[in-house]
C-alpha cells in the first residue's frame, strides 16, 4: 500500500463537513465542470495540506455527498478544486453551483500516490476522461518538483475533443519542453489536428521504455483493462502499475462496508493502490 | 408424501431445475430447495411447514425452463404471474400439491423454540408437551383457504383432503378489533406498528408479485415518495407504497407477513385493500382472468369492459 | 462471588432507570412471541428464553441516527451553512443481552474506535458505546440455531459485558468484568455466596479452522456460489439482524426550507443498490456475488483486517432467514479445514 503519511481529515469528527464557499466555476466540457472552493474557516483552508491523489467528500447538505479526486496540486494554497462529471442526484445539483454558492467538504481522505518514493524515476501518466482529475494534481506536483523525477511523458484520451477537459493546462503542457504531452481522441473528428486512436494503443505506439519507470493510469474500467494489457507487453512489472479505483462509497471513512475490493477498503487503503498491492483482487 | 419423488425425477426431464422443498436438519423443518438432478431430489418432502412461495423464484429464473411444486395459494400467485406476462406458462411446469394447511414455523419457533421438531412422519403438525393452538400458528391464510387444490398445474400429488379447511378465524382476533377502531386509534396502532419496520424489505422480497425488487421505486433516489429513515411515518408510507402497488394483483400468499421478522400484521392491509377491490372490480387476483389494470387504457382513460 | 436474589432484580432495573433507559428484552404486543429489546418500565415482563429478533447493536448503531443538523443562512452577500452536532445527553442499560451479542459490541469496537486511518475513530458512535452499560445473562440452554462454541469461549465469552448474571436456584450469580459491573455488585441489593456457577450451553460447532482461506479458495468459483445462494431473496434481514454486520448509507433530509439533517441508516451487502454505482455498473450484480461478500466479509476480510471473526454465531440469520438459508452448510460446504 503506499507509504505516503495518511493526511487525514480531523480525526475526531469524520462523518461531520466543514462549510466552504465555492469561488470559481471552470466549465470545462459539456458534461465537466471543475469548482474551486475554499473553506469558510480561514484557520483550515491555512492547515490544509494533501498528497497527489487524495479524495474528498463535496456535497450540499440537503442534497448529499459525493466521493471526487482533487484536481489541484498541494502547492495551490489558495482553493481546492474539484473536477465534477454530471452522472447522478448529487453531481447534477453540484452542476447547478455558482461562485459564491456554500457546500460542504470532508477532505483529503485516502492515500494519495506515494510520489516519494517515485524520486529519481520517469513517470508515465495516462489518463482517461474524468480519469484525468486526480493525474492533473499528480502531473502538476510533479511539475513543482521537476528536478526530482527523470522522463515525463503524459498521455491523455477523450471521446471527442470536446470531452477534452483543462484547456489552459493542455497549452502549457503541450508548450514545456521538459515533458512529453499526448492527446488524442478515440477517432477523427474535422478541426482535430492532433492525435487519434484510444488511449492505450496511442501510449503502446510510443513504445515508452519500462526500466525505472513509474506508470500510473486512470480512466473508466475499459481503458484500465487494456492499458494494463499493454503496459504488461511493454515489460512493466505489477509494482511499478498505480491505479485509482472506483466503487461506491458512502462515508470515505472505512466504516460504512460497500467500498471494498476483497480485503481492502478504496476509500481508506486506496484509491490509490499499485497493482502488486491489488493481487488477483482487481 | 413419496409419489412426490418420482413425480419430480420426471418432470426434470423436461425442465431445468425443480423447486421444491427439502428438510433442514438443523431447524427441524422443510426449507425451499433447487433440484438439478435426478439425485438431488431424493431429498423433497412435502409437509404442514412447507409455508414457502416458491413462485416468488420464477421471475428470477425466467431464462430457464422451471418445474415448481405449489400448493393452492402457490399457484395462485403463479397464475397471476403468468396473466401479468412475468411468467410464460410455457416456462413452467407446475406440480400441483394438495394442501394440508402450513404452519408458520416462525411463529412455531417462537413458541417451542428453534429447530424443535414442528413436524411428525405423517406430515400431521405434532407438538407435545406445551399448549399452544395450532390455530394460532397456523398460517392466515389458510384458515378458510380459497382453494386448497391448484388452480393451475400440469401434474398433481397426494389425495385431495377430505376435511374442509378450518374455519377464518385469525390470530388475536386482529382484523376484527381493528374493523372497530376509529380513525385514530387506527393511526396509532399503525404508527405503532411500524415503530418496529426495520427496511429490510424482506417483505418485498419474499412477495412473488413484487416484481420489480431491485429498482424498486421505494427506494427510488428520485422521485423519493418514501424517504430512508428507518423511523414510523417514513416506513409505514413506504409499506403503503407496497400494498398500493399489489392492489389487484395480492393473491393472500402471506408470505409478507411470514418473512416479517418484527411481526408487523401485514396481511390487514393486503386483506383490506384484495377486499375492496373484490368489491369494485369484482376481482380477485390469482385467476385466469385479466387483471383490471392491466385493462386501463391510460390514453383513453377507460376501462376495458370486455375484460 | 456475588448473588442478587430475584426478588432484588426488580430494585436493580429500577436503579438503573434513574440514569439511564434501561433495555429487557420483551414479547411484543400483538405479535405471537416476537421478542425485541425495549424500554422497560415497572411491571413489564421480561423474556429471556425466546432469542430476540433483533440484537443489542442498535443501542450503539441505530438503525437510523442524525450525524448532524445543518441550517442555510445568508451571511452579507453570500449563503452560509452552519453545522451543528447533536451532544448525545442519554445513557443506556442493556439487560439480559446474550454473550454473543455482547461479544460482538467488541468486534464493532475495533473497527468503529480503530482511529489507525484504516478506518476513522467515529464520534457518534464513541459517545453511544460510552453511555452503554451491559449486563449479560448467560445462557444455560440453547437452540439449533446457536454455534457460539464454534468461537473461542462460547457461551462463556465476557468481553463487552459490564456484568454477567449466571441462573442459580432464587437468583442469579453475578460476575462483574469491568469497573462499571464492580460498582453495580457491590450495591445492596447483592450479598456475597458461595454456589456454583451452573454449567453453560453447548451449542453447535462449525469447524471454523483456516476458514478464511478455504473462502478464497472457492471465490472465483462463482457457480458453487450461484449455488449456495439459489434460495436467497436479497433481502437485508440477516444483515440487520447480525450483531457484528454494521453497514450504513448516508442521506440528507430537509425539515424545512433552509434546514436539514445529515442522517445514516442500516444498509446492507445483500442489497443491488448497495453496490450500484450511477454509471449503471454494478461490480456485485447477483445475488451469488453479494452473498460470496458476506461470507467472505465475516470469516475471510475482517478476520484479516482486525483479527476476529464478524461472527458470534447468535444464529439470528438462520432463525429469521424468510427462505431457510442456513450459514453453517455454506461452511460445510467450503470443505474441511
Ligand atoms: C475514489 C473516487 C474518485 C472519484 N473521483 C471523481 C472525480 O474526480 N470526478 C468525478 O466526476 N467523479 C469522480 N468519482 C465518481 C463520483 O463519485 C460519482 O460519479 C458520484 O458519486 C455520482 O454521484 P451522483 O449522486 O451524481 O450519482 P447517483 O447515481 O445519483 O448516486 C447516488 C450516490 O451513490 C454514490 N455513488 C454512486 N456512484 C458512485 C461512484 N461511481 N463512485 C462513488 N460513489 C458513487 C454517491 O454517494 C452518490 O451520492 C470518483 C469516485 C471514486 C470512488
Ligand atoms: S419485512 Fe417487516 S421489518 Fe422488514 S421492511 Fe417489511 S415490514 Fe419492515
Ligand atoms: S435473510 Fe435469507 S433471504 Fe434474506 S438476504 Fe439473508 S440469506 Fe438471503
Ligand atoms: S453471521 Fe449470523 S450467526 Fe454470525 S453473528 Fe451474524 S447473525 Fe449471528
Ligand atoms: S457482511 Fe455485508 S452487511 Fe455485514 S458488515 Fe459485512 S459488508 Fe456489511
Ligand atoms: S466509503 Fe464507506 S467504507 Fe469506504
Amino acid at each position: 500500500m503506499s507509504t505516503v503519511p495518511r493526511k487525514g481529515i480531523k480525526a475526531t469528527k469524520p462523518l461531520v463537513p466543514e462549510p466552504a464557499t465555492i469561488i470559481d466555476v471552470i466549465v470545462e466540457t459539456p458534461s465537466i465542470r471543475s469548482f474551486r472552493l475554499v473553506f469558510d474557516d480561514p484557520g483550515i483552508m491555512k492547515e490544509f495540506s494533501f498528497a497527489p491523489g487524495q479524495i474528498g467528500l463535496m456535497g450540499i447538505p440537503g442534497v448529499g455527498e459525493s466521493t471526487f479526486a482533487i484536481s489541484s496540486p498541494p502547492s495551490r494554497r489558495d482553493y481546492i478544486q474539484f473536477s465534477v462529471m454530471k452522472t447522478g442526484f448529487v453531481t447534477s445539483a453540484i452542476h447547478e453551483l455558482k461562485a459564491g454558492d456554500a457546500v460542504a467538504l470532508r477532505a483529503p481522505l485516502g492515500c494519495g500516490f506515494p510520489v516519494d518514493n517515485w524520486k529519481g524515476k520517469n513517470i508515465l501518466i495516462a489518463g482517461g476522461g474524468i480519469g484525468m482529475a486526480p493525474l492533473r494534481s499528480l502531473l502538476l506536483y510533479i511539475l513543482d518538483h521537476r528536478h526530482q523525477f527523470g522522463d515525463i511523458s503524459v498521455f491523455y484520451g477523450a471521446r471527442t475533443p470536446a470531452d477534452l477537459c483543462f484547456v489552459g493546462d493542455r497549452a502549457h503542457w503541450e508548450e514545456r519542453e521538459d515533458i512529453a504531452f499526448i492527446a488524442t481522441i478515440d477517432s477523427g473528428q474535422p478541426g482535430w489536428d492532433g492525435r487519434t486512436g484510444v488511449l492505450p494503443r496511442v501510449m503502446e505506439a510510443g513504445r515508452p521504455p519500462a526500466e525505472n519507470t513509474v506508470a500510473v493510469i486512470c480512466g473508466p474500467p475499459v481503458m484500465i483493462g487494456y492499458a494494463l494489457a499493454a503496459l504488461a507487453r511493454l515489460g512493466f512489472a505489477e509494482g511499478q502499475i498505480f491505479t485509482t479505483l472506483e466503487r461506491k462509497m458512502k462515508c470515505g471513512i472505512g466504516l460504512c462496508g460497500r467500498c471494498n475490493v476483497g480485503s481492502k477498503y478504496v476509500c481508506t487503503d486506496g484509491p490509490v493502490f499499485s497493482l502488486a498491492d491489488l493481487g488477483n483482487e482487481i | 408424501m413419496e409419489e412426490l419423488i418420482p413425480i419430480i425425477k420426471k418432470a426434470l426431464e423436461q425442465v431445468d431445475v425443480v423447486l421444491g422443498w427439502a428438510q433442514s436438519p438443523a431447524a427441524g423443518v422443510a426449507v425451499p430447495a433447487f433440484f438439478h438432478t435426478p439425485a438431488e431430489a431424493d431429498a423433497a418432502v412435502f409437509d404442514s411447514t412447507c409455508a414457502h412461495n416458491l413462485a416468488v423464484y420464477l421471475p428470477r429464473l425466467a431464462d430457464k425452463k422451471v418445474g415448481i411444486v405449489a400448493k393452492g395459494c402457490d399457484a395462485r400467485s403463479i397464475a397471476q404471474l403468468i396473466a401479468e406476462g412475468a411468467v410464460k406458462r410455457s416456462g413452467v411446469f407446475v406440480i400441483g400439491a394438495s394442501c394440508p394447511g402450513m404452519i408458520d414455523v416462525k411463529k412455531a419457533w417462537r413458541c417451542f423454540g428453534f429447530g424443535k421438531q414442528v413436524c411428525d412422519a405423517a406430515g400431521k403438525v405434532a407438538m407435545e408437551g406445551k399448549t399452544v393452538a395450532r390455530e394460532e400458528i397456523l398460517l392466515w391464510k389458510c384458515r378458510g383457504c380459497r382453494d386448497p387444490e391448484p388452480v393451475i398445474c400440469d401434474v398433481t400429488v397426494g389425495e385431495a383432503s377430505s376435511e374442509a379447511p378450518a374455519p377464518p378465524a385469525e390470530p388475536a382476533g386482529i382484523r376484527k378489533r381493528f374493523a372497530a377502531m376509529t380513525v385514530a386509534e387506527r393511526r396509532q396502532f399503525w404508527q405503532d406498528q411500524f415503530s418496529r419496520c426495520i427496511r429490510c424489505y424482506a417483505c418485498r422480497e419474499a412477495c412473488p408479485l413484487c416484481v420489480c425488487r431491485d429498482v424498486c421505486t421505494i427506494q427510488a433516489h428520485e422521485p423519493g415518495w418514501a424517504g430512508a429513515a428507518v423511523d414510523s411515518p417514513q416506513s409505514w408510507m413506504a409499506q403503503l407504497i407496497r400494498v398500493n402497488h399489489l392492489a389487484g394483483r395480492c393473491t393472500g400468499c402471506e408470505e409478507c407477513e411470514r418473512a416479517c421478522p418484527v411481526g408487523i400484521p401485514l396481511m390487514l392491509l393486503l386483506e383490506e385493500q384484495n377486499d375492496v377491490v373484490e368489491e369494485l372490480f369484482g376481482y380477485r387476483a390469482g385467476g385466469e382472468a385479466k387483471p383490471p389494470f392491466l385493462t386501463f387504457d391510460i390514453k383513453n382513460d377507460t376501462w376495458d369492459e370486455e375484460r | 462471588m456475588r448473588f442478587i436474589p430475584e426478588e432484588n432484580i426488580t430494585a436493580l432495573l429500577l436503579r438503573l432507570s434513574e440514569n439511564a433507559t434501561v433495555w429487557a428484552p420483551q414479547v411484543v404486543r400483538d405479535t405471537v412471541n416476537t421478542v425485541l429489546f425495549a424500554p422497560w418500565r415497572e411491571g413489564a415482563e421480561i423474556e429471556t428464553g425466546l432469542y430476540s429478533a433483533l440484537p443489542v447493536k442498535g443501542l450503539v448503531l441505530p438503525a437510523t441516527e442524525r450525524l448532524f443538523s445543518f441550517r442555510y443562512h445568508r451571511a452579507g452577500e453570500r449563503e452560509k451553512i452552519e453545522i451543528e452536532v447533536d451532544e448525545l445527553r442519554e445513557r443506556a442499560a442493556v439487560f439480559a443481552a446474550r454473550a454473543c451479542d455482547a461479544k460482538a459490541l467488541v468486534t464493532l469496537d475495533a473497527l468503529f474506535l480503530d482511529g489507525s486511518g484504516r478506518s476513522y475513530n467515529d464520534q457518534h458512535y464513541r459517545a453511544r458505546r460510552g453511555a452503554l452499560t451491559v449486563i449479560t445473562l448467560a445462557c444455560t440452554s440453547c437452540d439449533s440455531a446457536c454455534f457460539c462454541s464454534s468461537f473461542e469461549d462460547g457461551a462463556a465469552a465476557t468481553a463487552g459485558s459490564d456484568l454477567i448474571f449466571y441462573p442459580v436456584s432464587g437468583g442469579f450469580l453475578a460476575e462483574a468484568v469491568s469497573a462499571t459491573g464492580r460498582e453495580l455488585a457491590a450495591l445492596d441489593l447483592f450479598q456475597e455466596s458461595n454456589l456454583e456457577k451452573p454449567p453453560l450451553a453447548e451449542t453447535a460447532k462449525v469447524e471454523l479452522a483456516r476458514l478464511g482461506q478455504r473462502l478464497l479458495d472457492k471465490f472465483d468459483d462463482i457457480d458453487f456460489w450461484r449455488r449456495t445462494a439459489e434460495g436467497c431473496l436479497s433481502c437485508g434481514y440477516c444483515s440487520y439482524a447480525c450483531p457484528a454486520c454494521h453497514c450504513f448509507n448516508i442521506f440528507d433530509e430537509m425539515e424545512s426550507d433552509r434546514a436539514g439533517g445529515r442522517y445514516r441508516c442500516w444498509d446492507a451487502c445483500m442489497f443491488y443498490a448497495y453496490t450500484l454505482e450511477s454509471s449503471g455498473h454494478n461490480p456485485r450484480p447477483e445475488a451469488a456475488h453479494r452473498y460470496r461478500n458476506r461470507l467472505a466479509h465475516k470469516f475471510s476480510y475482517f478476520p484479516l483486517n482486525r483479527g476476529e471473526f464478524l461472527c458470534t454465531g447468535c444464529g439470528r440469520c438462520i432463525r429469521g432467514c424468510p427462505a431457510g438459508r442456513d450459514v453453517r452448510d455454506v461452511i460445510k460446504a467450503l470443505g474441511a479445514g
